[in-house]
């Protein structure tokens, strides 16, 4: 299941330099009105998606970068940005 | 000569459109609880529905090792339990589970790791388990192919032993629950896929199947490493999740060579000769969610080498075969057993990761309590899911043995 991933500085490369960073949950919630729940779905909860989904990823053992691709996690392989999400 | 084909549980019923408990998946979990539900509670209208086969996740595809030496003392009595109920379960399912609890060998490798394992080892003899450090050259004793020269990448300190743990043949499990839960009424159902849960007023009401529906009024899910998008597609419900791959291989069969469990954080591989003579080893997860159960070159190297060093005598032995299943991975390395909360009857079971075997018989015992009384027994309730909002996670990070999607 060889992944390979794309950094925007150093094009595509072998996935084990990277660092898997989490699905994207959007921006960190508000200090307002954040009760415990809130920031435990932020923080823990996954939708576990099989499928298509958002994902952050650090070029661990390289540039440096963080960065967002999407990749469906039934095959593994990166995918160009659904047209409706 | 050529009988015709008959499963070990019977005949195939036929899927009712009622039944007093409907259970999700025919893994290690579902068939314990359904055998526990039937055999203590006398609830045996029970479906275990199997979208593939019985055995098909987790159940067939695990390393078989058992073992109470965890981490902390909500984790550490639970399993204890688990270990117990081996050989009970093997006389009262009239099945050889293969119990053969050789012990396990930690090794440690760094002062450090060696204080590490005295505190696990102070939390498991405080409550009445077997467990000792012992010393490179014990280590040797023990395991004469073990390596401990000091020229290697992780030289050995000692280890953390724990003679009553070892391994169960993982596939008469399956079967051996099965086969005592059928004879108990428990109907399974394989090639069935749940593919709705039906909760009107926030109680469970239906469950809709590839072959319909069926009304029940109480639902367990217990789908491995599928549990986690199943509760989010099913009932919108997000768990503290991450599924990840993971994978073990076997060598060619060996004469006895290892009789004890071997495992190494630090090498980040363990292994056990199984009672065919293979050498089973594992396991690795590629840190990032995926559902491909798919193996990789990468980390058969990495056996490889990390077998070598550990135990040179393996050099130059073959890899026969090679296998992933799924992992379903909590941020505290601790399961989920919750239920009743919010939806009445509805009870689920995941978050396993990779020691969902050794605790099966356990959550069987407790889930089936559980689920025929509608209360939470004090053995599970340090382990429902409000802990990750109120802050509570459990300290199994801290064991010895430590994978996760975060680090
Ligand atoms: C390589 C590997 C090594 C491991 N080693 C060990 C070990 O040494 N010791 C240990 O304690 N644990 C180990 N584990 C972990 C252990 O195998 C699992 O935690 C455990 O099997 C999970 O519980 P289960 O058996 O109930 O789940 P599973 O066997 O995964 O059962 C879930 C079932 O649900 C079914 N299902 C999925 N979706 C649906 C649906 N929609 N409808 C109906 N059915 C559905 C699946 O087909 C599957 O059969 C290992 C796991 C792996 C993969
Ligand atoms: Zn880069």
């Amino acid at each position: 299941m060889a992944l390979t991933i794309t950094c925007p500085i150093c094009d595509k490369r072998n996935g084990y330099e990277f660092r898997y960073g989490g699905v994207d949950k959007g921006p960190r919630p508000d200090e307002e009105g954040l009760t415990p729940t809130s920031w435990c779905d932020h923080v823990h909860m996954n939708k576990c998606v099989a499928g298509i989904q958002k994902e952050w990823w650090f070029h661990r053992d390289g540039c440096g970068a963080w960065f967002t691709i999407y990749r469906d996690t039934t095959t593994n392989l990166e995918v160009d940005k659904p047209e409706a999400n | 000569m050529f009988g015709r084909y008959k499963p070990l549980w019977g005949k195939t019923p036929r899927l009712k459109s009622s039944y007093d408990a409907v259970i999700i998946g025919g893994g290690l979990h579902g068939l314990a609880t359904a055998y526990f539900l039937a055999r203590d509670h006398g609830i045996t209208d029970v479906a275990v529905l199997e979208k593939r086969y019985i055995g098909f996740g987790g159940a067939g595809r695990n390393t078989a090792i058992v073992r109470a030496n965890q981490r902390t003392q909500e984790n550490v009595p639970f399993y204890k339990e688990a270990l117990e109920l081996w050989p009970m379960l093997t006389k009262e399912l009239d099945y050889n589970l293969m119990f053969f609890n050789c012990g396990n060998l930690n090794l440690m490798h760094s002062e450090a790791a060696m204080n590490a394992a005295r505190m696990s080892i102070a939390t498991a003899q405080f409550h009445g388990i077997e467990s000792h450090l012992i010393d490179a050259k014990q280590c040797k004793e023990l395991v004469p192919a073990l390596n401990i020269s000091e020229d290697i990448t992780y030289p050995i300190f000692g280890a953390m032993y724990h003679p009553p743990g070892g391994i169960v043949r993982h596939d008469a499990v399956v079967w051996g629950l099965a086969k005592g839960a059928s004879k108990h009424g428990v109907h399974i159902h394989q090639q069935t896929a749940v593919t709705g849960i039906g909760v009107e007023n926030s109680k469970i009401v239906s469950v809709d199947t590839d072959h319909g529906k069926i009304n029940t009024p109480r639902v367990l899910l217990s789908a491995g490493g599928y549990s986690a998008a199943i509760s989010y597609e099913m009932l919108g419900v997000t768990l503290p999740i991450s599924v990840l791959t993971i994978q073990a291989m076997v060598t060619q069969p060996l004469k006895p060579i290892l009789n004890h469990v071997v495992s190494s954080g630090t090498y980040h591989a363990y292994a056990q000769q199984t009672l065919k003579g293979e050498i089973a080893t594992g396991a690795h997860m590629d840190p990032w969610p995926n559902y491909t159960t798919q193996t990789t070159a990468y980390y058969i190297k990495h056996q490889a080498e990390a077998l070598a060093e550990m135990l040179p005598c393996l050099r130059g032995v073959k890899f026969m075969r090679h296998w992933a299943g799924l992992a379903d991975m909590t941020p505290d390395m601790a399961p989920i057993m919750d239920g009743n909360d919010p939806i009445e009857g509805y009870y689920m079971d995941c978050g396993w990761g990779y020691f969902g075997f050794k605790s099966c018989a356990a959550t069987g015992k407790y889930l089936a309590q559980f689920m025929a009384s509608g209360n939470c027994p004090d053995m599970l309730k340090p382990f429902n899911l409000r802990r990750f909002e109120q802050h509570r996670l459990m300290g199994e990070t801290a064991a010895l043995m430590d994978y996760s999607p975060d680090n």
